[in-house]
């Protein structure tokens, strides 16, 4: 399975590391971090919006975040998507 | 005013996020030399990311893209151009108006396709190399878009196949040039970085140096910097009140009818009232006329 990496685990970053899924078996994601316990549910949402306007259904998600706020996970994971794609 | 323009690394996000936050008058988001080539594409999600939902407070926020001799800079422009709150580009290795007229081009085709409107977008041109310092005027005149002119540091030196010295001696003439072309073509002569960010003393000579050059601000590359630099640049209590009874004895003058005045024994006449009215500007209490 093919996978990609956006991001570092320098101080209010992530790393988010995405791989290919077969067709059907939707969007997994597994998060572990700094702010992960206390903003769970927030952070699922944004990454689940970032995926759903990539147009991606099927995918592997894994993100290990060091106080990212939104709009970093939101670019880590287009960025990942998008490399994972072969977008340069 | 912009007396200090930030440099925030593109990928950064520490930076991104707090960059705004310690008082400059400018942030740059930078996808040039502080992003790794294997990072160029996330810098460009990252910063276009900010742009869109990020906090920049009243700073004017200008991206410093890659040349136009580099694969990048259209993806650049195109990531970032339809972001409001975007003021400008900062482009790299300005060589003559060739370069600006490829932008310019580029940044009006980007305007039109993304509904901003035509020449919101301002230019500041690093003028990198030995032509482009000698082209300056020609580069600073060249469109409507330019806002400022910026002499480069290590790029120039090496173009100069010369070395970094402790006076800077060898930046000098390119320092005189880039204000001569700036004041000549009605737009802002900004000072480069000064690199050294634990020598305060430093510092607050070289911007003493380059203020009474004429330039109007400087680039930097730590928020320790800013301080230093706008005490340099703000007027003091007593320059103020000076300009302040310079312009009200002008007025006076004015309104009598007589054309020149004295004010403590010494003549007031149009280029001392131009100076007084650019002290309230620098000092917050005006607008640039």
């Amino acid at each position: 399975m093919k996978t990609a990496k956006a991001g570092t685990m320098e101080s209010m970053d992530c790393l988010v590391t995405v791989t290919e899924a077969a067709a059907g078996t939707g969007i997994k994601l597994v998060m572990d971090g700094a702010s992960v316990a206390r903003f769970r549910t927030a952070m699922e949402k944004k990454v689940l919006e970032t995926v759903a306007a990539k147009d991606v259904r099927d995918l592997e998600i894994e993100i290990e975040d060091n106080g990212a706020i939104d709009i970093v996970l939101s670019a880590r994971v287009e960025c990942a998507i998008d490399r994972l794609g072969g977008a340069q | 005013m912009l007396r200090t323009m930030l440099y925030l690394p593109g990928n950064n996000p520490n930076m991104l996020t707090r960059g705004h936050l310690f008082g400059s008058d400018g942030v740059i988001l930078d996808l040039e030399d502080a992003v790794a080539m294997v990072e160029k594409d996330s810098a460009r999600v990252l910063v276009s990311r900010f742009l869109e939902q990020g906090e920049f407070g009243k700073c004017e926020v200008t991206v410093r893209i890659n040349g136009i001799d580099t694969e990048y800079w259209r993806k650049d422009l195109d990531a970032v151009v339809r972001y409001r709150r975007l003021d400008g580009i900062r482009a790299p290795k300005v060589d003559g108006p060739e370069t600006v007229k490829v932008l310019d081009e580029e940044l009006s085709r980007l305007e039109d396709k993304y509904g901003i409107e035509q020449g919101h977008l301002k230019l500041h041109c690093l003028l990198e190399t030995a032509k482009g310092i000698w082209n300056a005027y020609e580069i600073a005149k060249s469109s409507p878009r330019i806002e400022a002119i910026i002499p480069g540091g290590e790029d120039l030196r090496a173009d100069l196949k010369t070395s970094r010295s402790d006076d800077e001696t060898e930046l000098e003439w390119a320092r005189r040039m880039i204000v001569f072309a700036a004041r000549a073509a009605g737009v802002e002569p900004l000072d480069t970085v000064f690199s050294r960010v634990t020598d305060d003393e430093g510092l607050r000579k070289e911007v003493e140096f380059i203020k009474q050059l004429g330039f109007s601000g400087k680039s930097i590359i730590h928020p320790n910097q800013i301080a230093i630099i706008h005490k340099v640049f703000n007027p003091t209590e007593k320059e103020i009140a000076n300009a302040q009874k310079i312009l009200a004895a002008a007025r006076e003058a004015a309104a009598n009818g007589q054309g020149a005045v004295s004010v403590d024994g010494k003549m007031v006449d149009m280029p001392v009232v131009k100076r007084a009215e650019y002290v309230l500007v620098r000092a917050g209490l005006a607008e640039v006329k």
